[in-house]
């Protein structure tokens, strides 16, 4: 009986030492953002070392984002998420942070990665009531759309990366600085492709473009909701048109989450020209990254401002 | 900073060649009183010997400290290149950046003076002071207020329709909510959900619908719940009044769980730990149902006495824009203590709940387009409800507490009543602000299988915001002629509001 169950715990040894031989294959940092922008960050950061899931794919609403269940069991097993901040996000995320019951990534965690930590923000308002409408009481959260804050976003999140796997700090360096060198280099070419349109007035669905007029010297002159989640009444509607036609206003940006029926009107009525511009990537085709999402908006308004 | 490498190269320059003059005339020096030395002594020889020797000495020294100042100063000429190199290099990064646009600073915004400067860090610190301050309330919990105003017409009065409020014209401040929430500590949070609402004379009456303890720590994929609260069951039950999609609560929910699923007790929630979404409640309490009638107090009550609870809920998503939900749940209350006391019924006998036993099941079909689910979606939702509650029956009525000497009289027997409920709807959303749908409602009498109740109510519903609903519904409902009851037709107009803190729940999505 010994004889025979010797070889048999030979095999089982050798076997198990074999096994214990084979290197085993480095854990990746799982990373969940809420919008694809950051995803597309996290992953040119990340590389090879992340496995990078994002809440939204780029067709919605940022602050609509459908609180689905099945989102819960990835979040339960993140090591990151990462998010715009600034409010963007308070009506689906806080209510999936509760259900994913991971620790990590509570906000005030290491794992909460806010990437509007070091914005300066634009619009915040003077008092946070809710006759201002869907109002973010930290100010407008859609700097994303501003290519230089995008760089503080990406300082954020190599932060975390760093934080949360430093060895492979060499490796997140060189893809931070590699990426912020093609976008450095970009974002000379947007300035120049825009320069011709500089001072062009435009308004959009929503308060998105903020940060982005600010940075190219476009002019932001409003918005066609009424108050920020609150759809135009007719009379809203008249008063605007009558405004844009006595400014000029060469330019209607339509959200792609937003219907075409009020703005195509608008319009219509004064004459300015109807595009559509993604807030993130993926929002319209050939948009799946955030230097073609930037490359398309710009060259659009670029074609079609005056 | 070129500048300022160049005057520290020539510094030490300067300073080794005073180095260099000090050392040769303290050489000379010492040359010269050797040799009047060697005068005095007048050996010729020897002093010339020693002349040569330290000569030779001198000259070695001499040239050692050549060659290690021009070794130093080689090392520093070449530091000197180097961070020159460096200094250039930064130089032209900065003037690609600032080309770029460093900060969101305005484009072209002119330098900043000393005086902009120190008027900035005077703002600055006016601001760091004003952070310093003590603020009393500064950890209030979060407040919210909900407010919710049914006007309503009935065809029949309550007698004769068997309905909760007056026939005819009325209006129904069914609730004015106050939510208060705030973490505990660093493991739990706490809230609570206080309710005013008229009652049938009209006065307002305030009670606690939750006030619970929720911890957000716990190992394991837990969370625990203790206190008092809306226990997890069913898909609806959970969900305030002002919630629902429609304007009043199914009447299988109300008829099996009491209305709104309040209990006093606790409930630990796993979610399981496995890629697909998968959630298990159990719970036990004091009761269960917000208008359910409590166990008889004042007996001694084993741990068969309390309601136990639980629900198993899943997901699916169909497509990207379709998916499901699906749940099952249960409630047992193995001893219910004659819950509720006696029931008289209309033929005159009576029944005495003993067992309480209530399993659900529901379904719920979403289509939530990703592009635009602020302005589209269409729900079916679906919950089956089946009571099958044990009874102490008594067919002679002799148990009836109006009668002069209520008492056994051996014509009783247990017995269980197994009733069937169920509600489905629809609701359909084409605009941000419009929606309407259409709910059909089942139950049997929980204590008379043959007694049925159906009902039919289509509603639209206009939001003018977030936080300000009117909801129009027209309800009729159909008993059998069992029940003994008119139909009713009623139509609703619901108002909604709500100020202050106001956060969209995991329950409520």
């Amino acid at each position: 009986m010994k004889r025979n169950l010797f070889p048999i715990l030979v095999l089982t040894v050798a076997g198990t030492l074999a096994l214990a031989a084979v290197p085993a294959q480095a854990a990746k940092v799982r990373v969940v953002t809420t919008l694809t922008d950051l995803a597309d960050l996290t992953r040119n950061i990340g590389g090879d070392h992340v496995d990078v899931f994002s809440l939204a794919t780029g067709v919605e609403d940022t602050h609509g984002v459908p609180m689905k269940p099945s989102f819960v069991p990835i979040m339960n097993r993140a090591d990151l998420l990462v998010l715009v901040g600034f409010g963007c996000e308070h009506a689906f995320l806080p209510a999936l942070l509760e259900a994913s019951k991971n620790p990590h990534i509570q906000d005030g965690q290491p794992g909460y990665v806010d990437c509007a930590k070091g914005v300066v923000p634009m619009e915040v308002p003077k008092s946070t009531d809710h006759s201002a409408g869907d109002v973010h009481p930290y100010g407008n959260p859609h700097y994303m759309l501003d290519p230089v804050l995008a760089k503080t976003a990406i300082q954020n999140i190599y932060d975390a990366l760093v934080n949360t796997a430093p060895e492979y700090r060499d490796d997140f360096t060189r893809n931070r600085d590699a990426y912020l060198a093609k976008l450095d280099a970009k974002i000379v070419e947007w300035k120049e492709v825009l320069a011709p349109v500089k001072g062009a007035k435009f308004v959009s669905y929503h308060e998105h473009w903020t940060y982005f007029a600010h940075r190219f010297g476009l002019v932001y002159f409003g918005t066609i909701e009424l108050r920020p989640g609150i759809d135009p009444t007719a009379r809203y509607i008249e008063t605007l048109v009558t405004s844009m036609k006595a400014e000029h206003v060469s330019l209607v940006a339509r959200e792609p989450q937003f219907p075409e029926k009020v703005p195509a009107l608008i319009a219509q009525q004064t004459g300015a020209r109807l595009v559509k511009l993604p807030i993130m990537p993926g929002g319209v085709p050939d948009t799946e990254t955030y230097i073609k999402m930037m490359d398309y908006i710009v060259h659009t308004i670029a074609q079609t401002a005056k | 900073m070129k500048l300022a490498l160049t005057l520290v190269v020539r510094a030490g320059l300067e300073k080794k060649m005073k180095l260099k003059n000090i050392l040769g005339w303290s050489s000379a020096l010492f040359l010269s009183a050797i040799i009047a030395q060697a005068q005095e002594t007048n050996d010729s020889a020897k002093f010339n010997k020693q002349l040569q020797e330290l000569q030779e000495k001198f000259e070695k020294q001499q040239g050692e400290l050549r060659e290690s100042f021009e070794k130093q100063q080689r090392e520093l000429r070449e530091t000197f290149e180097k961070m020159n190199l460096e200094q250039q290099a930064q130089i032209e990064a900065l003037k690609k950046q600032i080309a770029a646009g460093p900060t969101n600073a305005p484009p072209g915004a002119p330098a900043q003076t000393a005086d902009q400067i120190k008027e900035l860090n005077e703002k600055v610190d006016s601001v760091v002071e004003a952070q310093t301050k003590t603020r009393p309330n500064e950890f209030n919990p979060s407040i919210g207020v909900v407010g919710e105003t049914v006007f309503s017409h009935r065809s029949g009065g309550s007698d004769t329709t068997g309905a909760d409020r007056p026939g005819g014209f009325d209006v129904f401040q069914r609730s004015v909510e106050l939510n208060v929430a705030a973490s505990v500590d660093p493991f739990a949070k706490g809230y609570i959900v206080a309710n005013a609402s008229a009652d049938s004379a009209g006065e307002a009456t305030f009670g606690i619908e939750e006030a619970a303890l929720q911890t957000t720590s716990l190992p394991w994929n837990l969370e625990l719940k203790a206190g008092r609260f809306f226990g997890e069951f069913g898909r609806l039950s959970y969900i305030h009044d002002h919630e629902l999609p429609f304007v009043n609560r199914p009447l299988a929910l109300d008829q099996y769980v009491g209305g709104e699923s309040r209990t006093d007790g606790a409930q630990l929630n796993w979610l399981l730990p496995v890629p697909h979404y998968v959630s298990l409640t159990v719970g036990a309490g004091n009761g269960f149902g917000g208008d359910s009638p409590l166990n008889n107090p004042g007996t001694y009550r084993a741990l068969s006495g309390l309601n136990y609870f639980g629900r198993l809920s899943s997901y699916f998503n169909l497509t990207p824009d379709w998916n499901m939900e699906t749940g099952m749940s249960g409630l047992i209350n193995p001893t219910t203590q004659d819950r509720g006391g006696v029931l008289v019924q209309p033929n005159g006998s009576t029944l005495t709940e003993k067992e309480r036993r209530v399993a659900g099941l529901d379904v719920k079909l979403n289509w939530v387009p990703l592009r635009n689910n602020q302005f589209r979606s269409f729900t079916w939702g679906n919950e089956l409800l089946y009571s099958d509650s044990r009874y102490l029956f008594d067919p002679d009525g002799s148990l009836n507490p109006a009668k002069p000497a209520p008492g056994l009289t051996g014509d009783e027997y247990m017995g269980g009543v197994g009733s069937l409920g169920l509600y489905s709807y629809v609701t359909y959303k084409w605009h941000r602000q419009w929606s309407a749908g259409f709910l059909f409602d089942y139950v049997q009498n929980a204590q008379n299988q043959d007694d049925e109740t159906m009902a039919f109510s289509p509603y639209i519903t206009y939001a003018l915001s977030h936080w300000n609903q009117l909801r129009l519904q027209y309800t009729h409902t159909d008993h059998n002629a069992v029940s003994g009851l008119r139909p009713d037709d009623a139509i609703y107009l619901q108002w909604d509001w709500i100020i202050g803190s106001h956060s969209h729940g995991w329950q409520q999505r």
